[in-house]
């Protein structure tokens, strides 16, 4: 027999029974659904979150103390740096001699030191205080297309300060360039006046877009007045220490540049004297990886739940066959009597099972990629088809099919004739 | 191919044929018959006399416990399962009492059936399939699916599906059993047409006035061969009628 008679005659078994085909059809369209809408939106969520943060931040090195772990492959989570609070897991050991090496290293454009000052302290604006983290910072840290309102503040000019819109947005009364706020440390309180206002500020280790509510002031004279410090090998001196610090590099010379601080670490820094563990340096593309890893595990993750589905539409394949093998078992008799060899028999009754489970890819691949299209479009992250899991689907649908039809079309092949030819 | 050569379509010799029931029935207890190429046999006996396992066996569906069934120069207890089917499929042709015709295919398509075991092209065996058709009466009917057409009418495609692949023998197993008698002459007679073509045809009934349709008749009783009659057409055989 040839295949396309094979196909034929199968098709039309399958179109004999359309409710019982469609029914075990939609077994298979909801797993392959399943793995296609996981599959879509995780993959269009990826796509968009390291596309923006390679937009913004495809130059920036981070120089973090400690070994944190941001290498990919570690830890539990592919070595995806945890957003938040450094001081409790690194110690202050960027000196400010260190921050001005750096700047010296060929390559680098700018580079922002980044410290907490007092983290108990609040931010009073008329009265009402708010809890925002107080940064020092250096002006690098805004660059012009994030100021929505205002200029930076002066490095070594104390009085004036940056703030995040959400910071912002946190006061009942509106704030604008050159308001008053009051920094509530716990010592003394510190008035300084709204410079700018920015959507975010560089220099984060916050990296889905650093949307926190932070009120910014200059390294020089605040964190050296309030902020840690360490001993300076190279200077002989107890001075102001950052446990971060983002270095801006010229666009296209980041490996390089990055290799030239890890050695600049490794050899002469203040931060290896003062810190055992030495500091960890990861570029943008290095954090990139470490997302796409984390993400590429999460898709993996539910998309491994549609498979469950899947499982469960390959038994509802099986056992519509099993049924129809024995419902057809005159017709097997009917065809060995006309030449069907065995394996004529099996491979009508694979091919059967194997268009069921074709037909649940072809209609719940494009089902599962309009609904990934929808929870996009209301994540509002752009769509992205995952060409890939998309193939992975089609086999995974001939496979069902393949898989669940083996044993009933080999319990077809082996009807004996005699009996199924009297089989009413 | 129906031929006329001098070598016997079937040859049966010392078959037997027991199966276990509970206990082990004999069915055929040695049974020697000869089948020549272009003849027209009828095997004629009660229910239970072993006349539907002899048609099985040289039907090639099912082997023998001992002896031999040697169908067009074939060995069937020596053939592979595919062998088997391909020798059903192209060098006999089956007819049954219940037609046993596909209900999802058309009457082309179940004429068709042996043909597309036997990977002819589409279009060849559409042709042929139309011309069988006609030949029994029914290039009106061509598309009709079973359940649109009478009993005889569906024995009719039956015997157009045993002709398409011109086998050299026809088994038709009880052809006249589902259909009236007027109906059932019109059948007997397109298998003589058939004979008369040179394909060798077995019937095998429990009535003699049908089995008188034949050249020969066996008498099968009780698994062994009763006697064996040679029908005169011009005056009716010897023998009790039922």
């Amino acid at each position: 027999m040839k295949v396309g008679d094979g196909v034929r005659i199968a098709g039309r078994s399958l179109t004999g029974h359309k409710l019982r085909s469609a029914l075990t059809v939609v077994g298979i369209v909801i797993g392959i659904g399943t793995v296609i809408i996981f599959a879509s939106f995780g993959t269009s969520v990826q796509t968009d979150v390291v596309g923006e943060f390679e937009e913004t931040a495809a130059s920036e090195i981070l120089v973090v103390t400690g070994d944190i772990g941001l290498e990919p492959g570690e830890g539990d989570f592919g070595g995806t740096p945890m957003p938040g609070n450094l001081d409790s897991f690194a110690l202050p050991g960027l000196t400010t001699h260190d921050i001005g090496e750096l700047r010296e290293v060929d390559g680098v454009d700018a580079v922002i030191p980044r410290g907490g000052i007092d983290s108990a302290a609040a931010v009073r604006y008329e009265g009402q205080a708010e809890p925002h983290d107080v940064i020092a910072t250096s002006p690098s840290a805004f660059p012009e297309s994030n100021f929505l309102n205002g200029s930076s503040f002066r490095q070594g000019e104390s009085g004036s300060a940056v703030m995040t819109e959400q910071a912002a947005a946190a006061y009942d009364a509106n704030i604008s360039v050159g308001d008053t706020l009051t920094l509530e440390f716990s010592d003394e309180p510190e008035t300084v006046t709204v410079a700018g206002i920015v959507t975010q500020a560089r220099g984060g280790l916050d990296l889905f877009g650093g949307f926190n509510a932070e009120v910014y002031v200059p390294t020089d004279p605040y964190y050296q007045e309030y902020g840690d410090t360490a001993r300076s090998a190279a200077q002989g001196v107890d001075q102001a220490a950052y446990r971060q610090a983002t270095l801006v590099a010229e666009p296209d010379r980041v490996t390089g540049t990055q290799d030239r601080v890890e050695r600049y670490f490794e050899t002469e820094s203040d931060a290896a004297a003062v810190l055992e563990d030495g500091v960890t340096v990861q570029s943008a593309a290095d954090i990139v990886d470490g997302i796409e890893s984390v993400l590429d595990d999460i898709i993996r993750l539910v998309s491994g739940i549609g498979l469950l589905a899947l499982l469960v539409g390959a038994f509802g394949i099986a056992n519509i066959m099993l049924v129809s093998v024995t419902e057809r078992t005159k017709e097997i008799g009917i065809m060995k009597a006309n030449g069907a060899r065995n394996r004529e028999v099996m491979g009508l009754f694979l091919a059967e099972a194997v268009l069921l489970g074709l037909a649940g890819a072809v209609v719940g691949i494009p089902l599962g990629l309009a609904v990934g299209f929808g929870a996009s479009a209301y994540a509002e992250v752009g769509f992205t088809v995952p060409y890939g899991w998309v193939l992975v689907a089609t086999l995974m649908g001939i496979a069902t099919g393949v898989v669940s039809g083996l044993y009933p079309a080999w319990r077809a092949a082996r009807v004996d004739p005699i009996d199924a030819l009297r089989y009413e | 191919m129906a031929t006329s050569s001098s070598q016997p379509v079937v040859s049966v010799e010392s078959v037997r044929k027991e199966y276990e029931l509970g206990g082990t029935v004999t069915a055929l207890d040695g049974v020697d018959l000869t089948f020549e190429a272009g003849s027209y046999t009828a095997v004629m006996g009660p229910s239970g006399s072993g006349k539907s396992t002899l048609l099985n066996l040289i039907g090639a569906l099912d082997t023998p416990t001992s002896g031999d069934v040697v169908v067009a120069g074939e060995n069937v207890a020596a053939l592979s399962e595919a062998a088997r089917a391909a020798l059903r499929g192209t060098r006999i042709g089956f007819i049954f009492q219940t037609f046993n015709l596909m209900p999802r295919l058309t009457a082309v398509e179940n004429v068709t059936l042996p043909l597309m075991f036997d990977e002819w092209d589409r279009s060849d065996r559409r042709d042929r399939a139309e011309q069988l058709l006609a030949d029994v009466g029914l290039g009106n009917r061509l598309d009709h699916l079973p359940q649109e057409l009478s009993g005889g009418q569906r024995q009719r495609v039956a015997i157009a599906r045993a002709l398409a692949a011109d086998p050299e023998l026809i088994l038709a197993d009880e052809p006249t059993g589902n259909v009236d008698t007027e109906t059932g002459n019109e059948i007997m007679s397109l298998l003589r047409d058939a004979n008369n073509r040179g394909n060798a045809v077995l019937l095998v009934t429990h009535e003699r006035r049908i089995a008188e349709h034949a050249d020969r008749v066996v008498n099968v009783t009780d698994g062994v061969i009763e006697r064996i009659e040679q029908v005169d057409h011009d005056t009716p055989v010897a023998g009790e009628q039922r």
